[in-house]
């Protein structure tokens, strides 16, 4: 007891001191996230992680430009899951604050939210989760997962195993939808036919598909009728579930799956918005063997990977920061592409000697910024996008992911629909 | 935590569906000495094996080896010839080998031996290995027992290739079980794969088989695989007898053989005969699935709103921090179940600072490090405890707030947001803003099949609870004389508190006894659904409206109005086929209802005028 | 009844009025950045933000202050405005999207090539107005004709608006609506030919919002003082003694539900291109009852309360989800709990409640606390 107060003390001393010494130099730094509300539950690691890497970063000697270094300022704001306050604190941040960039959001509605004020203030803003794409701002980079950077992998992946069924499930907002329209125009052209991919489909007044899959509403609970039909759809053989529903209604979508003896061995469920962080509120144990496809897994075994979780468990261990919870944390694919960001964008800072943000810009989309992360190579692409690999894993009874399959060096593709439209009727 | 399964009894007596998974831990008192008892007298305990094999032990171990280290058709191949083997063993190191349990210890020659871990742990978290190939412990040079982690090895690879063979072996293999269960599901497995070959194998096992059930399945699988047969005629009878058996997973492979260009006439007939019947099956089975799920989202809705039916209901405060007592509840459970594992802490830095320093507290209470049976039982202690540090958390704000605001009843309802509010920051700080795991105790997990409809144990299970708690309540409120007081004061506060009741105390009772109940719900919200600092506000709305649509002050109402809204939105979410619509319809529905009847279902009747 | 205003209530409400309308802008715009007296592009765009919650809060005060109905449904109303408002806002982006398509960005994206037909009118300003108008009103004549016509009241009344809420926000979420679902509508470029994101429309808008207040205001003081709103306050007091007198308590209470639809959809119109988005989670429950809540802490039942409650509370808000990101809402939390506790009249009332407070303590024997000595509050409101 008395030995871990010295070490706080001594921890808070010497950030302390590291704060005095440099105090002169700092450059303030924007995190926007949503600590309260709905969506506080997958964005508020993510804000661990970012106060994580600047510590790390100010240890280090903060940021270099020119001859002098700078210490990065955090500032802080909550969103709480309301997306006209995140354009009000994206606003105050940009405006008010002046922060040289800003890291946050997680939702598609807050980054579209926010995407007129970065526009029109010049801003500039790192973007770390999943997303649909169809979508490219001059003032945002995407370190996300781009969906040809995960669902079309994952897909590809179900093929080779020899999946001939797929049931595509959702929560009805903009990712999932995209997500799935694409997923089905994908699934086509790879001669799936169109009675095996369930859910449902809408049409418009022409008889276009214009969505594909079943969809229940945020923070849903009831999905006894929905496995149920799963269960029908599956009596078949060699089905698959493609799973875009968003954190929150997992629990009890994989608790009801469980249940209700719908096995891996069966019919597996591929989870695009599961990750380690998310996968610790789910029954691990009942549910081996589903699949996962991100960008980075705790379990990876590379060098860089395990010094950068033995640095993040040191770090957790001696922080001082509020509201940060040092229990039983996981680390996953969309805190690792923050950090990522972060470091993209020190690199891209020296290199363009400023902080200004069109130099920045300018020598992001050079292509020449590139960062070795937890999860391997990152290079920026001149369209925002990163390269980085894919890997493909099935869940462990730890709460972890076993990888199976591993793509490399996968460029970021924002703009798919168009091209997979284009295909399709050309094969018809 | 990674799977250890070692070669003992306890997995043959796994529980279908998911439950198998942690009945093991069932045996880990037996599991040494049984490990012993098996490894070494393995052939001994193959001629006291209900399927007795003519392959010796040694054989089978040295093939299972092979099989290991071999890939590509050659370990199809020996795959193929242990799952006719039959042997208890072959199970278990399959079983092992699918979860990432076989692992390959280099040998002092270089040379790759599998072996699996001992299921007795060391406090180091280390087990001693066995060999596959004689069930002998490794050891080194000197004859000590070497002792791993598991991630000191390497674990033998599968991808889901492998894994979906391995499976395939295991299901030849399950075909004997003794499990009926589990022999059923293997049957039906064999039936899906479309691949005649395993005809046969089937109908030597129909001659031997017993269980109607199970006989009942591999005619099934049976006539799955004939429907694959190239004859017309036995596709017919194949179909016809499908139709007979209403089987729902064959209506896929029906529909693909009708479809097939150049299918003669006489066998589209016959499918076309078969499809019907068997749609009109699946329309029988949701329709009863339908009710069931009706049910048991009315039980939940019972159980959430029952709380509320006391504190609103009764005593007319507009509760809104009703889903924070749910959450409270909830939280209990996974504590309870933290304290019967490794333990629960927690530290929290508040964002002020005292002499240059953050301030910081925390508290770590040691887990038990329960296993088997004794962590399984942590939800029957969880259970009580729900209730009781909801009814504290109730009385405490009751003692607080709430007492000041009985006068001032749309008051109450900003008072209780705030608390609302404050509590779930509390959630967050205390446990964090994710989402916590609660695992379901295996006899709360897994389901059972009556003519193709399927009940999960916990969706029975909370309709049994959800009758009890009612009448639990019902007693409470009736027989005793604590809910003569609290009826009396509910009813006119002044009267009884003129006649010497001490309305102050009943108050209070009151409160946290409906407190506790959302405790209770909450315990059991655990069960099925996300534990998190947002959780109460999932229920909230939902609550009101059972209360208000079943009659404020009604016990009976709300119970009739919680299986109504269940049942109606289960059956337009299986109608309309959209979750959100069957919602959206029973709201306005509710809406219309009260505008019938705006007292609610029961309204309790007064001669007063307000 | 309420005393006949003296002049110095005139003339602090002209000050007011002419610092909110005249003052701020000029300073805003008139005076060079970074000096002291200069209010920026951010403060301005945020104080029309808060006054357009005012005009919300307004019109939950006169629903539960004034008439005793309190309504838990008022963002509905609110973001109904708002979403017709944001109709023709899409409209004018004209084909500045993503896509560079004439119609929005979100229909490309589920993949539509035309507009839906019921889209096309709102290219018009007058009718998109006319619409946020209308639409809220028939919602809430037909709610408000079937609830007081059953009579349904009290917690009967708040519990259905929020149902009515709820299901709308539900059905506001769904993408088959074709009205954005969870995302809405957002990067609004042009109002009447204006570009939104010039600082100079900015506080166009502000003085805009400000007048409407100011009218509403107004508008509200004249009403509570006309016969209309002495029969809208005895319905208040008693429901039933009006009813005997022989009024038709249920249609003043359908007129007065449906003016303050209009109120609310006033507020939402303005808000929706200041803040540059609207979306379904705006019409969910809580944004209502935080709408209750400005109104408590400002004090209902007078006119001034609420708008100094949504001022207060929001500026709050803005203030510590910045400064105590983790935890502004303990801070929040606490102060309604307090608040409903200890200052019943809310803000308006804490200078009578210090007085009395005071006289009080001057004897030597302090009697009971202030909260447990109100005489039946339901009853006796502030006058």
């Amino acid at each position: 007891m008395k030995s871990k107060l010295c070490k706080w003390l001594g921890a808070c001393a010497t950030l302390l001191l590291a704060f005095n010494a440099m105090a002169a130099d700092t450059i303030k730094v924007g995190i926007l996230h949503s600590l309260s509300g709905t969506m506080a539950i997958s964005e508020t690691s993510l804000r661990d992680m970012l106060l994580f890497a600047f510590d790390e970063i100010n240890a280090a000697g903060g940021i270099k430009v020119g001859d002098k270094s700078y210490m990065i300022e955090p500032v802080i704001v909550d969103g709480a899951s309301n997306w006209p306050l995140f354009a009000e604190k994206a606003k105050q941040l940009l405006e008010e604050d002046k922060v040289a960039v800003v890291f946050g959001c997680w939702t598609s509605v807050s980054r579209k939210s926010v995407l007129p004020v970065f526009e029109k203030d010049n801003g500039m803003l790192f973007y770390p989760v999943q997303y649909e794409g169809e979508e490219l701002s001059r003032n945002i980079f995407y370190t996300a997962e781009a969906v040809n950077q995960q669902a079309t992998p994952a897909v590809d992946y179900l093929l080779a195993q020899g999946k001939k069924k797929f049931y595509l499930i959702g929560t009805d907002y903009v990712y999932p939808q995209t997500t799935n329209l694409i997923l089905y125009k994908y699934l086509l052209l790879h001669g799936i036919k169109l009675e095996d991919i369930g859910g449902g489909l809408r049409k418009d007044d022409s008889g276009k598909v214009i969505s594909a899959g079943k969809y229940t509403p945020f923070g849903h609970t009831d999905y006894q009728q929905i496995v149920a039909e799963i269960k029908q759809f599956a009596a078949g053989g060699d089905a698959c579930v493609v799973n875009t529903i968003n954190g929150d209604s997992n629990v009890p979508f994989f608790k009801e799956v469980a249940a209700a003896g719908l096995t891996p061995a069966d019919c597996p469920v591929v989870s695009f918005s599961l990750a380690e962080d998310e996968l610790r509120a789910l029954p691990t144990k009942d549910l081996v063997g589903e699949l996962g496809c991100w960008t980075y897994f705790m379990s990876i075994k590379s060098k860089d990977n395990k010094a950068f979780l033995k640095r993040w468990d040191g770090w957790l261990k001696t922080e001082d920061h509020p509201g940060v919870v040092k229990e039983k944390r996981a680390v996953d694919s969309p805190m690792v592409l923050s950090y990522d960001g972060v470091y993209l964008w020190k690199e891209a800072v020296e290199k363009a000697g400023s902080f200004d943000v069109d130099k920045v810009r300018e020598t992001l989309e050079s292509g020449s910024i590139s960062f070795e992360g937890p999860g391997g190579k990152n290079t920026m692409q001149k369209n925002h996008h990163t390269t980085k690999n894919v890997y493909i894993g099935d869940t462990r009874a730890d709460g972890q992911f076993k990888i199976l399959k591993t793509f490399m060096g996968v460029q970021g593709e924002p703009f798919l629909l168009k091209d997979l439209d284009e295909k399709l009727s050309a094969m018809k | 935590m990674s799977w250890r399964v070692s070669c003992q009894n306890g997995c043959s007596l796994r529980l279908m569906g998911r439950s198998g998974c942690s009945a093991p831990r069932l045996f880990m008192n037996l599991a040494p000495k049984l490990l012993v008892w098996l490894l070494s007298g393995g052939i001994f305990f193959g001629c006291f094996s209900a399927r007795a094999d003519n392959t010796p032990d040694s054989d089978i171990r040295q093939k299972l080896v092979q099989a290991i280290q071999s890939d590509g058709q050659a370990q199809q191949q020996l795959l193929n010839e242990l799952a006719e083997s039959g042997a208890k063993i072959v199970h278990d190191v399959l079983t092992a080998w699918i979860r990432e349990g076989v692992y390959l210890y280099d040998g002092p020659d270089g040379s790759k031996i599998p072996v699996i871990l001992d299921d007795q742990l060391d406090p180091e978290g280390k087990a001693r290995a066995i060999r596959i190939i004689d069930g002998q412990f490794i050891k080194d040079a000197s004859g000590k027992e070497l002792r791993f982690a598991s991630a000191d090895l390497n674990t033998a690879e599968t991808d889901m290739r492998l894994r979906s063979s391995v499976q395939q072996s295991m299901d030849t293999l399950a075909l004997s079980a003794p499990n009926p269960e589990e022999r059923n599901s293997a049957v039906l497995k064999l039936g899906n794969s479309q691949k005649p070959r395993y005809i046969p194998i089937l109908q030597a096992r129909l001659t031997k088989e017993t269980v109607t059930a199970v006989r009942r399945s591999i005619d099934e699988a049976i006539a799955l695989l004939q429907l694959a047969d190239p004859d017309p005629k036995m596709e017919i009878a194949a179909a016809q007898h499908l139709a007979e058996l209403k089987s729902i997973g064959a209506l896929a492979n029906i529909k693909s053989l009708m479809n097939k260009p150049g299918c003669p006439l006489d066998v589209v007939k016959a499918c076309r005969g078969a499809v019907q019947v068997i749609d009109n099956h699946i329309a029988f089975v949701n329709f009863i699935g339908t009710i069931f799920h009706g049910l048991s989202l009315g039980s939940i809705l019972l159980v959430v709103a029952l709380g509320l039916a006391i504190t609103f209901g009764l005593m007319g405060i507009i509760n809104m921090a009703h889903g924070e007592m749910i959450a409270v509840g909830a939280y209990t459970c996974y504590v309870v179940q933290n304290i019967f594992g490794s333990g629960f802490g927690f530290s929290i830095t508040l964002p002020i600072s005292f002499g240059g320093k953050m301030i910081q507290f925390g508290l770590h209470i040691p887990g038990l490090n329960a296993t088997g049976w004794w962590f399984e039982s942590y939800f029957l202690f969880a259970i009580p405890l729900s209730f009781l540090m909801a009814a504290l958390a109730g009385l405490a704000i009751e003692r607080t707030v709430i007492r000041f605001l009985y006068r001032r009843p749309l008051e109450s309802l900003l008072a209780t947001w705030g608390i609302s509010l404050v509590m779930q920051q509390l959630f967050r700080m205390v446990f964090g803003a994710n989402n916590v795991q609660v695992n379901s105790p295996s006899w709360l997990l897994g389901h059972f099949s009556l003519n193709d409809v399927t009940f999960d144990y916990n969706r029975v299970f909370v309709i049994v609870f959800a009758i009890l708690i009612v009448i639990g309540t019902w007693l409470l409120l009736t027989k005793t004389p604590l809910g003569l007081l609290i009826r009396a004061v509910m009813q006119n506060r002044a009267m009884a508190s003129s006649l010497g009741v001490r309305t102050a105390r009943v108050n209070m009772l009151t409160f946290s006894f409906g407190s506790g109940l959302a405790g209770l719900a909450g315990a059991f919200l655990s069960q099925i659904g996300n534990v998190g600092p947002s959780l109460g506000q999932t229920y909230i709305v939902d609550s009101f409206m059972t209360v208000v649509l079943g009659g404020v002050g009604s016990i009976v109402g709300t119970v009739c109005s919680a299986f109504g809204i269940g049942t109606a939105d289960e059956v337009l979410q299986q109608t309309t086929g959209s979750p959100v619509t069957g919602k959206i319809v029973v709201l306005v529905g509710i809406i219309l209802f009260l505008q019938w009847k705006p007292g609610g279902l029961f309204a309790s009747r007064s001669r007063s005028l307000d | 009844m309420r005393p006949a205003e003296s002049k110095t209530e005139k003339w602090g409400l002209l000050t007011v009025a002419l610092i909110m309308v005249v003052l701020l802008p000029s300073l805003n715009a008139f005076t060079p950045a970074g000096t002291f007296l200069h209010v920026s592009n951010f403060s301005i765009n945020l104080y029309g933000k808060y006054l357009c919650y005012a005009i919300l809060a307004i019109s939950v005060d006169l629903l539960w202050g004034y008439t005793g109905m309190l309504s838990l449904g008022q963002a509905l109303f609110f973001t109904l405005g708002g979403y017709m408002m944001g109709m023709y806002l899409m409209r004018m982006i004209g084909n500045l999207g993503q896509y560079h398509q004439p119609i929005p960005d979100f229909l490309v994206f589920l993949g539509w090539g035309t507009l839906p037909t019921f889209w096309k009118p709102f290219s018009s300003f007058p009718f998109a107005i006319l619409m946020a108008f209308l639409l809220p009103g028939v919602v809430a004549a037909i709610f408000g004709f079937l609830a007081f016509h059953s009579r349904i009241r009290g917690v009967y009344f708040s519990i259905l608006t929020q149902a009515l809420t709820y299901a709308a926000c539900l059905l506001f979420f769904r993408n088959s609506l074709l009205l954005g679902g969870n995302n809405g509508f957002t990067d609004f470029k042009f109002i009447l030919g204006y570009d939104l994101r010039s600082p100079g429309t900015q506080r166009g808008l502000y003085i805009a919002t400000a007048l409407a207040l100011v009218l509403v205001y107004l508008g509200c003081r004249w009403l509570s003082r006309t016969k209309f709103g002495l029969v809208q306050q005895a319905i208040r007091d008693s429901e039933n003694r009006v009813l005997f007198s022989g009024y038709a308590a249920g249609y003043y209470k359908l007129f007065v539900f449906v003016l303050c639809a209009f109120i609310a959809a006033l507020g939402g119109i303005l808000y929706v291109p200041q803040v540059g988005i609207i979306n379904p989670g705006e019409m969910g429950t809580e944004k209502s009852l935080e709408a209750v809540v400005w109104v408590a802490v400002g004090g209902r039942g007078t006119l001034i309360g609420p708008v100094l409650g949504a001022i207060f509370i929001n500026a709050l808000k803005s203030w510590t989800t910045r400064a105590y990101p983790d935890m502004w809402l303990l801070i929040l939390g606490t102060l309604f709990i307090l608040v409903t506790v200890f200052m019943p009249k809310g803000i308006v009332g804490l200078p009578g409640q210090l007085r009395s407070l005071h006289g009080r303590f001057r004897p030597k024997s302090a009697p009971a606390p202030a909260a447990s000595t109100e005489p039946k509050p339901e009853m006796a409101k502030t006058k």
